[in-house]
């Protein structure tokens, strides 16, 4: 585990988020008081479709932008007040992988080692590791741009995992890549929420979620529509599939 | 037509910044515009205007006045071609947009016209300002009839196409005829080193000359001038536009318009033949596979000052355009400084000012230290390392937000990075003209400090220019640094700063009998205060700045 500081608050909520609302450009409201929480050790998804909200939601939590108003807690840090410790705590994977591509994939993960503080024998075998389940252990030594879209996809899940961080925050992380890929992936939340992390991903394939979450948020126009597991969500909607429940609630 | 006019300003826009993005910063916009309006552009178009303008009259006393206009036409041509064929290359083969254009049902020549007439536009706008104050002061000089000003204008605006079309037929002709050139890396590479190549040679002809206007002045009075003979096949549009400005032009000006539709009728008629065959199978980038028997076990961990340094260095020197942009361009600075003392001994200027070091006189010593604090800030302003150090972030800004390194850290080592690579190549050229000039340690070690001193101050000012309002949209490299406001304002500053400074200086010394150890001293407090502003300004308003940028 690298040097993150676990504060006792966050033993148990690692992401809370109360009442955000975020507006752009003063007319387009992408979100409207809005609040959730994640626990240690839970897988949660974050489902809706194109422009709902969830990107916005996702960068707001990571610090990138900030909210009218409400506040963000990441493993027991404001991200206002302690943004260095909070985002220590994050691994994030944005929503476009192609960043940095005059380096080398190697290179890159050296500089998210660096801002990490990932000590070296760590890095190395961890890097070895991920890379092998990816299959991206040849790659490594080429500059990214001459990489396909799934494999800077790859080389950005590599990043956000280097550094064992106690809460991934994963924008549409499946996004490119291909069905081994995200059998590993999907392989490696379940780990790491094992470990006690959470993990927080957003997609807009219902499918991904099914399978893999202990609880999902499904976002509209900026309104969180539901917030449960999935089970109780069939429960309420007998006789229906959970695609056509999905449906139902977002084109309302 | 209206189809052309449509691609056109869809184009145009498409590099510019939204409307929403523009009232955000509508007042700061309009006070840097002042400023650079003020600052750079009327300096310049009033100091092309009247060197015509004497030129003009001097030139009159023989009748061979259009040669003056012509050679300094000729020479604003060779630079349109000159900076034109990158950006053809890149438009025409790179940009990102053509993915999506070749797909619609548009002709070749539809899409080459229009992509031609976009560039043209965003990328004159300072050549035309040229072009009309030296056509003013060629009017003026040569007292010209009132309606020589419309043929001007009409003449400024259209007098780009024929160089940019040279450039956007040889663009196509060469990705038609070879097949080595599919990147634009190479791309940039080939056009940055000869840039660079005629730059060099532009300056060795001028360096040659020894600086002396009344050589010029004569070469250019002799009716029978070869080399303005050869430019005026080369470029036929230039004659026959400064012909006609003259009383009875109007032939003159019918032909000038007749020769630019010509031009324009070949290209098309190319572009229609060749453009589609030459930019099928074009890729953006080589992809080079390296073996990697076991790279994991070179990682090893260093600091993250260091390792983000050393990831703003590779990114600079990797790409081609940065590359040539802005690290080459610090090494003209020896270039030029070895050039002037090779031809010292032609010139009775440069003799006396080798001498006046040497021999420790004070006016001298003084103008020796102003400049080089002048062309240290110029520099650093002009390779924009600092001030597109945001920008160069582009569309993955937000690495800078989520990465838990606090603002002011980034801050600091982007601007060891603008300070390393500008001080490299000043420092170098401060050495060796003080080796040249025999100045000894003490003075040479005191030199490289007030040009560090310069460099740091202008750097920290171009990161702040730069966190107001980054150009964040681009898909091109050379397009983050190419119509970038921001870099032109910060120009426009630490060139009004600086010239202050050192106009300050000299008057001092020249005007109050205040000494010029004293003034030099008085030099370096300024700049240390100077630093100590930029860097608050950073500190306070720029981390803010990247805190609301979203
Ligand atoms: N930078 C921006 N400026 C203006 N509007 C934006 C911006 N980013 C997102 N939006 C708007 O906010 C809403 C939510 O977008 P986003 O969070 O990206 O959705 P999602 O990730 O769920 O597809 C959309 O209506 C989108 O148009
Ligand atoms: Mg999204």
């Amino acid at each position: 585990m690298s040097d993150v500081i676990r504060s006792d608050e966050g033993s148990e909520t690692m992401i809370k988020i109360e009442n955000i609302t975020k507006t752009y450009n003063k007319t387009v409201k992408a979100l409207d008081n809005i609040s959730f929480s994640v626990k240690g050790g839970e897988i949660v998804g974050f489902i809706g479709p194109n422009g709902s909200g969830k990107t916005t939601t996702m960068k707001i939590l990571t610090g990138i932008i900030k909210p009218d108003m409400g506040k963000v807690t990441i493993n027991g840090f404001n991200i206002r007040e302690d943004p260095i410790e909070a985002k220590r705590s994050i691994g994030y994977i944005a929503d476009n992988p192609d960043i940095f591509l005059r380096l080398k994939g190697l290179e890159f993960l050296e500089l998210i080692g660096d801002i990490y503080k990932v000590p070296t024998d760590v890095r190395r075998s961890r890097t070895k590791d991920l890379a092998e389940k990816f299959g991206l252990t040849d790659a490594l030594g080429s500059p990214m741009i001459s990489y396909s879209h799934g494999m800077r996809q790859k080389i950005m899940v590599i990043a956000a995992l280097i550094h064992k961080p106690p809460v991934w925050i994963l924008d549409e992380p499946m996004i490119g890549l291909d069905p081994k890929s995200a059998f590993e992936l999907k392989q490696l939340m379940r780990e790491h929420t094992k470990e006690g992390n959470a993990v927080f991903f957003s997609t807009h394939v219902l499918e991904v979620a099914e399978k893999l979450c202990d609880r999902v948020i499904i976002i509209k126009n900026g309104h969180i529509l539901y917030d449960g597991t999935l089970e109780e969500l069939e429960n309420q909607n007998k006789n229906k599939s959970l695609e056509n429940i999905f449906l139902e609630l977002t084109e309302k | 037509m209206k189809l052309y006019f449509r691609l056109v300003s869809a184009l145009i826009k498409g590099v510019e910044p939204n409307d929403k993005e523009k009232k955000r910063n509508k007042i700061f916009y309009v006070v840097m515009s002042i400023i650079a309006g003020f600052g750079i552009m009327l300096p310049m178009a009033f100091f092309v205007g009247i060197i015509m303008y004497t030129a003009t009259g001097a030139l009159m006393q023989n009748g061979t006045q259009e040669n003056g206009i012509e050679m300094f036409l000729h020479l604003i041509a060779v630079f349109s071609f000159i900076f034109g064929l990158n950006v053809f290359f890149s438009v025409f083969y790179f940009s990102g947009d053509i993915e999506n254009l070749l797909p619609l049902p548009l002709k070749p020549y539809q899409i080459t016209a229009s992509k031609f007439t976009a560039a043209m536009i965003s990328e004159s706008v300072m050549e035309y300002l040229v072009i009309i104050a030296a056509l003013a002061g060629y009017i003026i000089g040569g007292n010209m009839p009132l309606y020589s000003w419309l043929t001007a204008i009409i003449g400024t605006l259209t007098m780009p196409i024929l160089p940019l079309i040279y450039c956007g037929i040889l663009c196509m002709a060469v990705m038609y005829f070879t097949r080595f050139i599919r990147n634009k890396d190479t791309v940039n590479k080939i056009t940055g080193v000869f840039t660079f190549l005629v730059i060099a040679g532009i300056v060795y002809l001028i360096a040659q000359s020894g600086f002396d206007s009344g050589k010029l002045i004569d070469a250019l009075s002799n009716p029978e001038n070869r080399l303005l003979e050869t430019m005026n096949i080369i470029f036929p549009t230039i004659p026959l536009l400064t012909g006609s400005l003259g009383n009875g032009g109007i032939l003159n000006f019918l032909m000038y318009i007749a020769v630019n539709i010509v031009a324009i009728a070949v290209f098309m008629i190319i572009a229609q033949f060749i453009y589609f065959p030459s930019v099928a199978g074009v890729g953006q980038s080589m992809s080079h596979k390296g073996k990697s028997a076991d790279m994991t076990e070179k990682m090893h961990q260093i600091s993250c000052s260091a390792s983000y340094l050393k990831k703003e260095l590779k990114i600079l020197l990797r790409t081609p355009a940065y590359f040539t942009n802005c690290v080459m361009i610090n090494f003209l600075v020896p270039v030029f400084v070895y050039l002037a003392y090779l031809i010292n001994g032609q010139t009775n200027f440069l003799d006396s000012f080798i001498y006046g070091i040497r021999s420790g006189n004070e006016e001298t010593v003084l103008i020796f230290m102003i400049g080089i604090s002048a062309v240290s800030v110029l520099v650093t302003a002009l390779n924009c390392i600092a001030s597109s150090g945001i920008t160069r972030e582009g569309k993955h800004f937000s690495f800078i937000k989520y990465i838990p390194v606090s603002y002011m850290t980034q801050i600091n080592v982007k601007a060891a990075v603008s300070i390393i690579i500008s001080g490299a190549g000043m420092l170098t050229g401060v050495i060796i003209a003080c080796l040249l000039l025999n100045t000894g340690i003490k003075f040479t070690i005191f030199c490289c400090l007030l040009s560090l001193l310069s460099v740091s101050f202008a750097t920290y000012l171009g990161i702040y220019m730069d966190s107001i309002n980054p150009k964040l949209i681009w898909d091109d490299e050379l397009n983050a640094l190419r119509g970038n406001y921001n870099i032109f304002f910060n120009m426009a500053i630490a060139i009004v700063t600086e010239a202050i400074i050192c106009a300050g200086a000299y008057l001092l010394f020249k005007f109050t009998p205040t000494g010029s150890i004293l003034i030099i001293i008085m030099l370096f407090v300024i700049l240390m205060i100077l630093n100590a502003v930029s860097y608050l300004l950073c500190l306070r308003g720029g981390v803010k700045n990247i805190n609301s940028i979203e």
